[in-house]
This record gives C-alpha cells, structure tokens and sequence, in this order.
C-alpha cells in the first residue's frame, strides 16, 4: 500500500504542477474553455484518486475547487482575479497535504481559511441557482434540478372497480416502461376462486421498479388520472440506476419471489448494498481504464524513479573507472588482439555515459511555473506592474543542478522585484514603460550553461554599496576598488542594500546564499549593472556533476586533475626559474604570469627535479599559471565526493579513482587561486 | 554495501569485539562497527590537512578517508611493517553515517566479551577524554581499552589516550617521564 501511495503522491505532485500551470495560462486567456476543462479534469482525478488511496482531506478540500470549476465550465460563474487567488492558494495547501503532516494546525487553519473564501464564491451562485430553479418548479412542473436517473419503487394497487372508469391498468405500466428501465412484477394472489370471480373487478397488483430520469413527477403523471382509483406508492430507493448493475434484477426478483409483499425497509437496505456493489464496479471500470491509458503511453516514455537512474549513473561511472584500469593494462601488455577489444569497450561506454548523462537532463521549462508564479503575487503584493518573459528554456540541465538551482534563482527573482523593478509612477517618471521586464534567458557556451536574469530596473548603485560596505565594515573607508568589485561586494555575507526589512527579501541573508548555492552545485555567479538601466545577473554552471574532462598532474607522489576547461596553456619552465622570483611572477614568451608554486603552497618538501610544469589557467580574464611537477595526459575523471571529512578542503573539488586504482584529487583551480592568495596576500596588486 | 549496513544492525548488539594494537597499546571496539580489514595500499595524501589525516584510499570503488590513530592518540609514530591495516569502520558522525579507515598497527583477534565483564573507564577527574572510551576490559595481564568511535571521530582534536592508560595502569606504576604529552 505504502508504495502506491508513493505513487499517488508522485502522480499528484505532477498533477499540482500541470495545475498550477494551468492556472497561470487561464489567467492569461480567462475564457479559454479548454483551460477550464483542464483544470476541471485535474481537479477531479485528485479527488478521485486521493480518495481511492485515503488521503481523504486532499479528496474533501479539492472537492471544493472542483465545484467552482464545474460552474465556471458550465458558464455559471466568470474566472476573476479573486478565484484564481484562491485556487492557486489551493494548490499550494494541497502540496503541503501531500508531503506534510496534515494534522499541523498552520495548515488546518489555512485549510479552514480556503475553505471560507471558497464558500463566499460558491455561495452567491448557488443561491441564484437555487432561485432559478424555483422559478423552473413553478413553471414547468415536474421538471427536477438534476435530471440524473435514479431508481424508483411504485407499488401499484388498483382499486376493484378501477376497469369501470375506463382505465386499463396495463396501459399504465406499458406507459412506465417508456420512461426507461423498467421490471415489473405482477401479484395474483388475491385472485379469487374463478367462481367468484366479477369479470370487471380487478383483482391484480403490481410491484414496479423503474429507473428514469424523467423524475418522479413523470411517475406521477403516469397514474394521474387514476389516482383516486387505486393506491399508489412511489418511492425513490436510489440515486442512481440500479439496472446497471447485473446482479439487482436477479436479487430484486428472488426478494419479491420469497416474500410476496415488499417491504419498504428491507428493500433500502437492499438498495444501500447494491450501490456499493456499484460504486465498486466503477472503480474497477476506472483502473481498467487507467492501464490501458498507461499501456498506450508506455509506448512513448516510461516513468522511472530518479534513484534508479542514479545508481545507474554510478555504475556506469564505475564501469569509466575499470575501463580505465583496462586501458592501462592494455598500455602495459603489447597485445594487438586486447588492444583491439579495449579499445572497443573504451567506445562503448564512452557512449553509454553519454546516453546514461542524457537521461537525467531535464530542461529548464519544467521548473518555470514557480518563477511565473512568484513574479505574479510578489507584484502584485508589491503594487508593481512586471512581467516575465523566458528565452531558451528548452536548455537543458542535469537534475541534480536544476534542483539545486532553483532556490537560488527564486531568491535572485525576488531580488530583482523587491529591489530591482521601481513602482510604476517611477518608472514612467523616467521615461520607461510601466511595465517592469525580467527577463530569464537560458543557453550553452562551451562546456558550460549560462543562466542569466536581466531586469529593466533600477540598477545597482555603486555608490550606496561602497558606503553599506564601509559602514558594515566589509571593506576600508578609503579603499580603491573598481566599480566590478563593488558590485561584487554583494555577495557578501551580511551585506543588504534594502533599509527595511520586508518579508520578501533583505533580511540580511541574500546574495551570499545564493552564492553558496550555486558554488554547491559547482557554479559561479557574476553580476552587472548600469544605474537606470537595469542589473544582470549571469550564472554559469557546469554540463554535469559526476563527470569532467581533466588533466592529469603529479606532484611529488600525488596525482590531481585539473578540470580542461579552465586550462589556457601549459609551458615547461626551468625550476631555477620559478624559485628565485621577485613577487611569483614569471616571464615567458614577453609575457608575465603571476603563479602559484603549488608544491610549496601544499607544504610539501623542495624538490630536485630541473624542469617543471606551468598550467596557465584562467581566473576571471586573467592568466595565472600553477606550478606542478609532471603532466601525465588527458584524463575523464568520473567525480567522487571526498565527504565530509575533507570539506574544508574547498580548492579539492573531488576525487576520481585512476585506472591502476589509486585516488587521484580533483583541483578548483579559482578557489585554489582565490584561496592561497587571500591566504598570502601577494596578488592584490596583480589580480583585478 | 546495503548487505554490510543490514548486518551491522543485527551484529551491533554482539558481545564480539576486535582487538587491535597501536603503539604497545590494545584496543577494541564492537564488531558491529567494524566493516573490513584492509591490508596497506597506496594512500593519497591530501594537502592541507590535519596531521593526524594520512589522506584517502580507495575502497571498492569508493573513496576512504584514513586516519593514522598514531597521531590521533599522540602515541608515538611507529614504522609500517608487514602487519600494518586499516581498520574500516563505521563511525556516527553529526548523525551521518561515515565510513573511516584507521591505520592500525596490527590486527590481533576477536573476542567474546559479556557486558558485565567491561570494567567502567577510568576516572581521570572527569577529565573530557573520558568519553572516548567505553571501558576497559582485563585479559590476562594486559588492558584493553574499549573506543568510542563515533565520538573519537567526530572530535577534531588529538586525543592523548596516553594519559588515560598511565592512569590505569598506575597500580602497577612503571614511572614514565610525563614529558610526552604533547597536544
């Protein structure tokens, strides 16, 4: 059970999303009838499915937002500004039922709130329903509000000397059987002995069942004209047709059969029994129904959970880790033969991880719907006129970046609301139009994605910055720092431009946590800005997690890789070179390089080789170079956490396992650079 | 490793402990904590780190950080020799669960010991390393000090058992210079 509840829980989650994006469309194109019919249709397997696996609050409370679509698909009720707060305040408290305990009292109470605000929009209509329908009743009689089939029992005595006013009692029932389905028992037992028989008294009653959707009204009608001649009783024993189900006929008949004369208290316990026969009969109807859906779709996808592709994606890394071993082994034992095979499984899984990485990217629109979601309310709360607008979002990212992303980027969003984008009379004040952009635009460049969120605000003041800087203490009263390293002063802890605290942004964790963030995920962000004009704020993130295109390096008997991207050039430069300068700075080609001798920087003892390695990298526009004692060759490193334990080692972004097993560290060449010069403060000068 | 992790809930209520030694010293700690015995490979060291981190090894594809118990327990550092392993353990860690390697000098034996027959630790005037170890348990002539892993590894400082064996053994007093004790 619990794991079909996993299940509805992952279908509903998916469910909520369709349905708040849904939601978000509707209130771009409010009479789009297909919207409406979807987010009926979304609402109601939510009810229906949350029922079926006992998360009866979700069935209850959705079961109110279905009603007020129901009456906004039939044209009863307008889509307003007011039903899609409430709806969409909705969808967030049936995602908090679903992944929350729902006997918390914040929730109930909100639960109770919704509840109330749906009431106030359904009560109004239903009164004026209600009032039209009086006014049908009075018209039209017999005319019922629901025109829905339901069962009905009539027990028909005619009086003996009904035949002598001309009617037929048998026309009658003929009569009923065109209203629908109809069963009908006739009694002979108070026929008489044929000698006393009077051949125009009737001496025949009859037991009916009829399911119609006429109403009783109809039934009524039938014996109007006989009505003083006979007594009869007409009963509603179901709300629905109990001819469909297959098994009342044949219970109805064996009851009338054994017990003469029906009696009206068993006949609704009957009844009670078969519409849960019924009610059972559907959901079978409906699971059938259901996996035939799921047997079509399989054809195109199938849904698998995240963790299974995860330990996939592990095994295929331990499988780059022995093909690895492999390839070593194959360099070491000259056999044409093995080479050959080696070098076939060498393609084989270097395609195989290509296929398996490919699996797990997701593309970035899937997690748009919040972002819409909080640009709506946020201005809207804020009185402020922004629009959202989205370029590239069918980039794609691995899973694990795109979960880890997205906190930043709402905070970020928030960011550019709350500070960014000036209320409207400021804006046309300046001569912009009313209407605030953010722009959130997605694309591939090289090894990296970029993301970027660009507002048409108010722009980032350098020189509010420089002084909330000094006055927090970040930086000195009298420091030179160029406009760019102002800037980037906001990312750092502690640091809030906004005076007032609001319950949106500026409470004093801000950009500096979405630095962190971001840095988790193993991604940098940057930030520009023109006062007047707007700020961007660009995120750079890697293809993937688990897998990087490295260098191998050596030092003393250590091997660290060094990710390719980051590699501009590597010079062989005489070791005498490198120990006796002024300031690390070494000239090669005309050109200085600033560098870190990484043998020292990392403790370890002098070394006696003549000539060594100079990796130039890059770090942020700058050549710097790091200096390591041999360079093995270019290496596919499958990326394996170095834990917790080594978490203070920020410049070690990893480890891999080399081919003849051993570990071999995986550098963060700008946290190595930032780290160590920070450390010895030797490239204030030189660095930007 | 799931196997390891379902087994090591049924073994942590064994009364089996693996003894081991460091330095002269014995230790022991329960099986259920224990995941393998390593014999000695190539250890990457990783710059930057606390003496007492050799580094990292690789353990069936995963990556392993070892710990030299040498230093940890400011015992005197010793030569590797043949008998040199890593003991892996599973320490609780902030509530995680960590995989550790620690470098032992060598392994002894297993042995069975009954819960009333592990002595309380030593006071030492409720100094704070008591709470590294679990006990003590007498076989034979020697001690045999019961570690606590979880809090051993979970504390970044060295910890100097040595003061907490003179301790008990100070019955027997054989006088050391106390010169060694070195933080």
């Amino acid at each position: 059970m619990k794991d079909f509840k996993d299940k509805f829980i992952d279908e509903a989650n998916e469910l909520i999303q369709n349905l708040e994006k849904a939601l978000l469309a509707l209130e771009e194109n409010p009479s789009d009838a297909e919207i409406i019919e979807k987010i009926f249709r979304i609402m109601h397997s939510l009810k229906g499915e949350g029922s079926m696996f006992g998360f009866d609050t979700i069935s209850k409370f959705t079961h109110n937002i279905e009603n007020i679509y129901d009456l906004i698909r039939n044209k009863k009720l307008k889509v307003n500004t007011d039903i899609l707060d409430v709806t969409l305040a909705s969808v967030d408290i049936l995602r908090a039922l679903l992944n929350e305990n729902e006997d918390d009292t914040n929730l109930k109470n909100s639960i109770t709130n919704i509840n109330n605000k749906i009431q106030n929009i359904l009560t109004p209509v239903n009164a004026l329903e209600n009032s039209v329908n009086q006014k049908n009743i009075s018209i039209v009689k017999g005319v019922e509000r629901n025109q829905q089939t339901r069962t009905y029992y009539i027990s028909f005595k005619p009086k003996k000397d009904v035949l002598k006013s001309g009617s037929n009692p048998l026309f009658l029932v003929d009569d009923l059987y065109s209203l629908g389905d109809c069963k009908v028992f006739p009694h002979f037992d108070s026929v008489p002995d044929i000698n006393d028989i009077n051949a125009s008294d009737c001496y025949v009653y009859w037991d009916i069942f009829i399911a119609t959707n006429k109403g009783i009204n109809a039934i009524i009608d039938v014996f109007i004209f006989i009505d003083d001649l006979s007594k009869i009783e007409i009963r509603k024993i179901s709300e629905i047709n109990l001819f469909n189900i297959t098994s009342f006929l044949g219970i109805i008949t064996e009851t009338v059969k054994s017990q003469k004369h029906i009696n009206i208290d068993k006949l609704n316990d009957l009844t009670h029994e078969l519409e849960i026969i019924f009610e059972e009969d559907k959901k079978k109807e409906k699971n059938i129904y259901r996996s035939e859906k799921i047997t079509e779709s399989k054809i195109s996808s199938i849904r698998v959970s995240a963790k299974k592709i995860d330990t996939l994606i592990n095994r295929v890394s331990e499988l780059i880790t022995i093909q690895a071993h492999l390839s070593l082994f194959t360099k070491q034992h000259q056999n044409d033969e093995l080479e050959a095979v080696t070098e076939e499984i060498e393609k084989i899984s270097g395609s195989l991880r290509d296929d398996i990485f490919s699996i797990r990217l997701i593309p970035l629109e899937t997690s748009l719907t919040r972002f819409y979601r909080l640009v709506r309310e946020l201005s809207h709360s804020l009185k402020k006129n922004i629009v959202l607008k989205t370029e590239g979002t069918e980039t794609e990212l691995d899973k694990n970046i795109l979960e880890g992303l997205t906190e930043p980027l709402m905070h970020i969003l928030r960011n550019s609301i709350d500070h960014g984008i000036e209320d409207p009379e400021t804006r046309i004040k300046s001569g912009k139009p009313e209407q605030g952009t953010i722009t959130l635009k997605a694309f591939y460049s090289g090894t990296n994605i970029f993301i970027q969120i660009i507002d048409d605000g108010a722009g980032i003041d350098v020189k509010k910055i420089k002084q909330i800087a000094i006055t927090k203490g970040l930086i000195e009263k009298n420091s030179n720092l160029k406009k760019q390293e102002i800037l980037n002063l906001i990312f750092k802890s502690g640091f809030t431009t906004s005076e007032t605290v609001t319950n949106i942004s500026g409470r004093g964790v801000g950009m500096d946590v979405v630095k962190q963030k971001i840095k988790e995920i193993r991604g940098e962000v940057d930030v520009e800005s023109t006062l007047g004009k707007g700020t961007t704020i660009t995120i750079k993130l890697p293809l993937t997690l688990s897998i990087i295109d490295g260098l191998l390096t050596k030092i003393e008997d250590t091997m660290f890789i060094i990710p390719i991207s980051s590699i501009e050039k590597i010079y062989a430069v005489e070791h005498s070179k490198l120990i006796n300068t002024f300031n690390n700075v070494v000239t090669i080609e005309n050109t200085q390089f600033p560098f870190f001798y990484l043998r020292k920087e990392f403790d370890l003892p002098e070394t006696s080789l003549k000539l060594e390695q100079l990796i130039i990298v890059n770090y942020k526009n700058n050549n710097i170079g790091l200096v390591v004692d041999y360079v093995i060759g270019e290496y596919q490193a499958v990326l394996k956490s170095l834990g917790s334990f080594f978490k203070n080692n920020e410049f070690i972004s990893g480890s891999s396992i080399l081919g003849d097993g051993t570990v071999a560290l995986v550098l963060d060449t700008s946290k190595i650079i930032s780290q160590f010069s920070n450390y010895n403060k030797k490239f204030n000068s030189t660095t930007v | 490793m799931h196997e390891e992790t379902s087994t090591t809930k049924t073994m942590a209520d064994l009364n089996s402990y693996l003894v081991f030694q460091i330095g002269n010293e014995f230790f022991s700690t329960n099986v259920g904590k224990i995941l393998g015995i390593q014999e000695m490979v190539k250890i990457t060291k990783v710059p930057k780190t606390p003496n007492y981190i050799i580094g990292v090894i690789n353990l069936r594809g995963n990556v392993l950080p070892v710990i030299d118990t040498r230093i940890k327990f400011g015992l005197k550092e010793t030569e590797f020799t043949v008998n040199t392993c890593i003991v892996v353990m599973e320490a609780n860690i902030d509530n995680n669960t960590v995989q550790i390697g620690a470098l032992v000098d060598s392994v002894n034996s297993v042995i069975e010991i009954e819960k009333g027959d592990i002595l309380p630790p030593p006071n030492i005037g409720g100094k704070f390393q008591n709470e590294f170890i679990n006990g003590m348990i007498k076989d034979d002539d020697k001690f045999i000090i019961l570690l606590n892993i979880d809090k051993i590894f979970s504390s970044t400082e060295l910890i100097n058992i040595k003061e907490i064996v003179e301790n008990q053994n100070k019955p027997e007093s054989k006088t050391k210079n106390k010169t060694e004790n070195k933080k």
